[in-house]
């Protein structure tokens, strides 16, 4: 059976050599820098975020307000905004890519922005709260004798930081401290202090999100959390994807797969579905702790040459691995938000995901924009080997899809972030 | 994580048993839970942190307290004032000394005073007279760790009290109605009240508006539903006012009628004066089933949800407004719902019996080990500090100390 043709020669089959065979290397793919390696200007991709756009993406927000926004009511002071966000040495993820794109935009508008990062580890114990409370001693109030505006909060525990005009855009909360807690993917033991240490993360949240002048969560799932956590109500903010080179074309017959390869995310699920059901093949782009794992379950289920991990692939690769393929898969357990919905229906494609998906099901409509199983191998088989049988519907998910996610832009959010 | 939970539990009558039959299963699901039973012999279930619940009446709760004395622990602070209580651990128990010493601990010289003269039957009972000024909470808030409270009036009487350790303040958990029918009780309104019928529910006050109401509007009905107090005239008052079938009167009912009662009623009235600082399992009733609500604008009552609950004032206008608040639910069904929506919605959301159970873990989970985690993470921080330099007495600290208040892992 053939590769698909994106993946190309970058990629490493599951049954074959263990050794990825990276030609991206660890700054780029979809994990990678996007955004930020472009400001080296090389490709075509090379200038959005930084200069004034020429190419496809410019009107993305790339221009000052002087440009294309001018026209969409941006009429905000110019403003000095630190956007905060934590940083996990050596790791990246959707987290990163919103933070950064949000600097991207705000710049793009004039706005004099820097992106302020602590080193974040959460473990063991107590770290988490540690490591919380440097946030707390963080004086952001000005800087270099001249006021900060405005800051702007995203993922635990950054949203921690004081300031007299904090908006606080939950990406995450520390979910080992709430629905995570007691699962396999938990934190927590049962030893008294364990307890405290997750109540006093409960708390801190309650403190720290209470004294933003507003909270925003990336979506109804979060927000529906946050509420049930802390009793704090938040608007409902999704962000748009990162800026890939979307484009369409005709199906290869795979089942896509971008996810970081942990856990939580359940690329396992996947490849016992591409067990199940013999035709079936899948491309899973991203690394993560869990590819180990992963890769002996695939060569454990004999998927030789079905199931290919791909680990970090350029952004131009994505692109055509989301154009090329049948449907894109994106079921981790009650994720908050997730990009991937998003990049897939920009690429025109249906998204496979499951009943206990969280956030995802807010964009992903059974038989509207995609299918919506249990999740179980089967069930997930039998939809992906349905989508194959039915091109035609599966296009015209995809394109439904593609409407949804057009109108998730950065004018809105930058709008309600600064109002 | 284990609890040692230490309160009276059915078969024993109390509303205290009933909300911790009501607790326990949930609490359960999210700590372990060890149960402690009265008795000398019985062995003392340690845990990791012990939970007492505290009422004033000292035959359900005597046991409790000597528990508590042998190892402090989180106190659920069922209502303030437990004069009653006090002076069944110390005068029923032979123990004059004590009680006077428990006076003049919070009241100084007059509360010893004051004590002597109840020794002397020189005056009558402080404890049935004037408890309210006289709560005696002093020696459970001493050996309490930590308070579970219901209100935010309980609250700041423990403060007022100078309590400084911490203090949660969770609802009262709401019953889910069982599917039982409404009693057959006539009455066009049917206005019910539940509990023990003496003067501090101010029954002679809601006689009075009753009757008012009655003169007006013939087929009102009034169910009293409870133990009538020793020395409360009831017969005679009724008699007075020449209430005759108007009034229903059932003393003590079990469970399952209590619900087809209240179901039946149009408006539940629950009153209270002076209050003890306690809530009310049937106010709480009446709320799950959707009742508008009459009460006395005092303690808990007070922070009722407007929307759900009409407040009388306890001053000279009390029964011409209860009068009014009666006159203006019987004329209008349309207030009546919307009350009941507001009730049954309060019910759901400030009272769900999920989310008090959770707060109750998150209570006890911080009593347990919060400390050790404050402790730890000072120190963690104090190490960095030092090893750059900052000495303890450095202002620095003290902008430390500050932060690390803020976010509740304050020393």
């Amino acid at each position: 059976m053939p590769l698909p043709a994106a993946a190309g020669a970058g990629l490493c089959p599951a049954g074959g050599s263990l050794r990825r065979l990276d030609r991206y290397g660890e700054g780029g793919g979809p994990w990678g820098n996007p955004g930020f390696t472009h400001a080296k200007g090389g490709g075509p991709w090379g200038n959005h975020g930084f200069t004034h756009a020429k190419g496809p993406w410019g009107n993305h927000g790339f221009t000052h307000a002087k440009g294309p926004w001018g026209n969409h009511g941006f009429t905000h002071a110019r403003m000095r905004i630190a956007v905060c966000r934590p940083q996990v040495p050596f790791a990246r993820g959707g987290a990163e890519i919103v933070a950064d794109d949000l600097v991207r935009e705000l710049r793009g508008r004039d706005h004099e922005v820097d992106l302020v990062t602590v080193p974040f580890k959460w473990y063991p114990g107590r770290r988490v709260l540690t490591q919380a409370f440097l946030w707390r001693l963080l004086d952001l109030e000005e800087a270099d004798g001249r006021r900060i505006d405005l800051v702007i909060a995203t993922k635990f525990p950054s949203y921690c930081v004081r300031h007299p005009n904090k908006v606080a855009w939950v990406l995450h909360q520390f979910r080992q401290a709430y629905e995570l807690d007691r699962t396999a993917l938990g934190q927590f033991g049962e030893s008294p202090e364990e307890r405290a240490t997750r109540r006093a993360v409960q708390r801190l949240d309650r403190v720290a999100l209470g004294e933003a002048r507003k909270v925003f969560a990336t979506s109804q799932n979060v927000a529906g959390r946050l509420e049930r956590s802390t009793g704090i109500a938040a608007e409902v903010l999704p962000h748009p994807p990162a800026p890939l080179p979307f484009h369409t074309a005709e199906s290869e017959g795979f089942i896509l797969s971008v996810n970081r390869l942990d856990r939580a995310k359940r690329i396992d699920l996947l490849l016992e579905a591409v067990a199940v059901e013999g035709e079936l093949r899948c491309v899973i782009v991203g690394e993560g702790p869990d590819r180990e794992r992963l890769e002996r379950l695939a060569r454990e289920h004999r998927l030789d040459g079905r199931a290919v991990f791909a680990g970090r692939v350029s952004d131009e690769a994505l692109a055509d691995l989301y154009a090329s393929c049948l449907g894109v898969y994106y079921a981790p357990i009650d994720e908050d938000f997730g990009m991937v919905p998003y990049e897939a229906f920009l690429s025109e494609k249906p998204v496979l995901t499951t009943t206990d998906a969280g956030g995802p099901l807010e964009l992903v409509g059974d038989r509207r924009t995609g299918l919506v199983v249990s999740p179980r191998a089967d069930e997930l088989a039998r939809a992906a080997a349905w989508l194959a049988a039915h091109p035609r519907e599966a296009a015209a998910w995809g394109r439904a899809g593609k409407v949804l996610a057009e109108r998730v832009t950065w004018d809105a959010c930058v709008d309600r972030l600064l109002s | 994580m284990k609890v040692a939970y230490h309160s009276p539990l059915p078969p024993s009558r109390s509303g205290i048993a009933d909300y911790s039959a009501l607790l326990l299963p949930a609490l359960a699901r999210r700590v372990e839970v060890e149960i402690a039973r009265p008795g000398r012999f019985r062995s003392r279930p340690r845990g990791d942190v012990a939970l007492y619940h505290v009422g004033n009446d000292p035959e359900a709760h005597g046991w409790i307290v000597d528990a508590l004395r042998r190892r402090p622990g989180v106190v659920v602070l069922h209502e303030f004032v437990l004069h009653h209580l006090v002076s069944g651990l110390t005068l029923a128990r032979g123990d004059s000394a004590g009680y006077l010493d428990a006076l003049e601990q919070e009241h100084g010289l007059v509360g010893r005073l004051l004590g002597y003269a109840v020794l002397d039957n020189r005056i009558p009972p402080l404890w049935e007279t004037r408890p309210e000024d006289f709560p005696l909470a002093g020696g459970v808030l001493e050996l309490a760790t930590g308070l579970v409270v219901h209100s935010r009036y309980v609250e700041g009487l423990a403060r007022a009290a100078g309590f400084e350790r911490p203090i949660w303040r969770i609802p009262h958990p709401a019953w889910e109605p069982p599917a039982v029918p409404a009693a057959d009780v006539g009455g066009a309104p049917l206005v019910g009240c539940f509990g023990n019928l003496n003067a501090s529910k101010r029954i002679p006050q809601l006689l009075d508006a009753f009757a008012s109401l009655h003169r007006r509007r013939p087929a009102a009905r009034l169910l009293l539903v409870g133990a009538v107090a020793p020395r409360f005239d009831l017969d005679r008052r009724l008699e007075r006012l020449q209430l005759g079938d108007s009034v229903q009167r059932e003393a003590y009912v079990d469970g399952a009628r209590l619900w087809a009662l209240m179901a039946a009623c149009d408006v539940c009235v629950n009153l209270r004066a002076p209050t003890m600082g306690e809530t009310s399992g049937t106010a709480i009733r009446a709320l799950s089933l959707g009742k508008p609500l009459v009460v006395s604008e005092v303690g808990w009552f007070a922070e009722l949800p407007g929307a759900a609950a009409v407040k009388v004032p306890v001053d000279e206008s009390e029964t011409e407004l209860l009068e009014a608040a009666l006159e203006l639910l019987a004329r209008s069904p349309e207030t009546r719902a919307a009350m009941g929506s507001a009730a049954r919605a309060t019910a759901l959301a400030e009272h769900d019996l999920e989310r008090v159970a959770e707060a109750y873990a998150a209570a006890l989970e911080q009593a347990a080990g919060g400390a050790a985690v404050a402790e730890a993470v000072a120190s963690d921080v104090a190490r960095a500090a030092s090893e750059i330099g900052i000495e303890p007495t450095d202002p620095e600290v003290a902008e430390l100390g500050r932060r690390l208040g803020e976010i509740g892992l304050g020393r």
